[in-house]
């Protein structure tokens, strides 16, 4: 073999190997959904578990071919902010490099993560609504989420070229910011607008706990959803291939698969943990302080001590209960699922977290070293970037008459008025 | 109706290979027939909730 043909071997070799990767990566975020769609029906009472199992579905569905449209393109488009570069046509749905190439084995397998990174971003935002959202009105939410306002912060602050990034050395390599902020503080937007279901809350202020049908399948659910999740963190690294070796993270500095590993795992049982001590054994909340110790180690999950990781992860199962509480207290918003305490609040902490611990820390090429200012920066970028479309856009909703599911109909039960069917035979 | 972009049963100088590859009139029409079927579906599901809406009362 000549070094020629060695170099068109690893070359190929490669390549390939990417396109695996992140196949099958994609293929294992999928298992998020899966997870997603027990927990939230689980949640839901039982005259509305199949609307909400819709719903879910429908969130998954709707994303695909609407990344497809814009999703991909607004990535690629704004890193500058709201004028969009040029590409020369790639990335739009009628560009060549928007389907089969030979000599692109890349953007085909990106655009898949992406796509289900958006379906998770949707999937965030469907549990805290569930049963009293008109499922037409979630759809166009949930597309408004998912191929617009996440891909644009993702765009600012997870992309190397992102204004985020190369101005203020911002530093989410699991996007705490632009999935879980996002997702968080957009379904917060929309809860406020939404209202709570009937019987949440009493006349004199005081909540009422509306149990779902089945704690046994969220708590399944919730364990499912962390085993996508190794896909949708492993597919946040770049797999650098011949050109750089080995990984770097999506800013293009070097980083491992390893420690993802170390940190996603300390950190989901240091939130599960937390959450079993302050829930006093409460299962639901101790499989979202799982979840919530994930997010909260996102933002640095390639730099920190493992060590560290863990007691970040004791915090964050801790804080989403108070957190919770006092959502629900202060703006009587009913957040089925606690969404906007765990992936909101803890993807604003994370994120708090690497200015805080992890300032210093050296990028690639000219963007600045991780620090305080530009995490805070990036905190109230995320937030305003999810919260002002969610509320803005479900206020004109509801004006129209677009939003929540009339009275009436949530009494009778969404699955047999407007579905016909029943979840289970009685 | 061939719709491969290249010669027939010939790979030689074919990059893009997917069908209708050389019509960016084609393209562009099933693009935005891929927008209209999702746009069309939110309205037809916002209907029937509505006339959901009006029986169950």
């Amino acid at each position: 073999m000549t070094l020629e043909e060695l170099n068109v071997f690893v070359t190929t070799q490669a390549n390939v190997g990417m396109e695996a990767y992140y196949w099958w990566c994609t293929g294992l975020m999928i298992i998020i959904h899966v997870g997603f769609l027990m927990y939230e029906v689980g949640a839901t009472r039982m005259q509305n578990a199949v609307s909400s199992g819709v719903k879910n579905l429908l969130a998954f569905a709707f994303m695909i071919p609407t990344f497809w449209l814009f999703g991909w393109w607004i990535y690629l488009a704004f890193p500058t902010g709201f004028v969009p570069g040029d590409l020369e046509g790639y990335g739009v749905p009628w560009n060549v490099s928007m389907g089969p190439m030979l000599s692109d084995q890349a953007t085909g397998v990106f655009w898949a993560a992406f796509t289900l990174f958006a379906c998770t971003t949707a999937s965030i935002f469907s549990g805290s609504v569930i049963e009293r959202i008109r499922i037409s009105a979630f759809v166009f939410l949930a597309v408004i989420l998912g191929s617009v306002v996440w891909i644009l912060a993702a765009s600012w602050g997870w992309h190397p070229d992102g204004w985020l990034v190369t101005r203020f050395g911002f530093h989410d390599v699991a996007a705490a910011g632009c999935v879980h902020t996002v997702a968080g503080l957009f379904a917060f937007g929309v809860l406020l607008n939404l209202g709570p279901r009937i019987g949440k809350y009493n006349d004199d202020g005081s909540a009422n706990e509306l149990e779902g049908h089945s704690l046994v399948l969220s708590f399944v659910g919730l364990l499912t959803l962390i085993v996508g999740f190794f896909g949708f963190l492993g597919a946040c690294l770049i797999w650098a291939g011949s050109d750089f070796g080995g990984w770097v993270n999506i800013y293009g500095a070097p980083a491992t698969l390893s420690s993802f590993a170390f940190n996603t795992l300390m950190g989901l049982a240091g939130g599960m943990i937390g959450a079993f001590w302050y829930s006093k054994g409460n299962p639901f909340w101790m499989m979202s302080g799982g979840l919530a110790g994930i997010f909260i180690c996102a933002g640095g999950l390639d730099i920190w001590y493992p060590g560290f990781a863990f007691i970040l992860g004791t915090i964050a199962g801790i804080v989403i209960i108070p957190a919770n509480n006092w959502l629900h207290n202060t703006f009587k918003i009913d957040d089925c699922v606690g969404a906007v305490s765990i992936h909101g609040v803890c993807g604003m902490l994370g994120m708090l977290c690497v200015g805080l611990f992890a300032s210093g820390f050296p990028a690639a090429g000219d963007i600045p070293p991780s620090n305080l200012i530009g995490q805070i920066v990036g905190i109230i970028t995320m937030a305003l970037t999810g919260f002002v479309p969610g509320y803005v856009i479900s206020y004109i909703m509801k004006s129209a008459g677009w939003l929540r599911v009339p009275d009436h109909v949530q009494k009778a039960g969404i699955d047999k008025a407007e579905l016909g069917l029943q979840a289970y035979n009685q | 109706m061939n719709t491969f972009p290249g010669e027939s049963a010939s790979w030689e100088g074919v990059d893009a290979y997917f069908t209708w590859a050389n019509s960016s009139g084609m393209l562009v029409f099933l693009t935005l027939v891929t927008a209209a079927i999702c746009l069309a579906v939110i309205i037809a599901a916002a209907k029937h909730e509505s006339e959901t809406s009006d029986n169950t009362k």
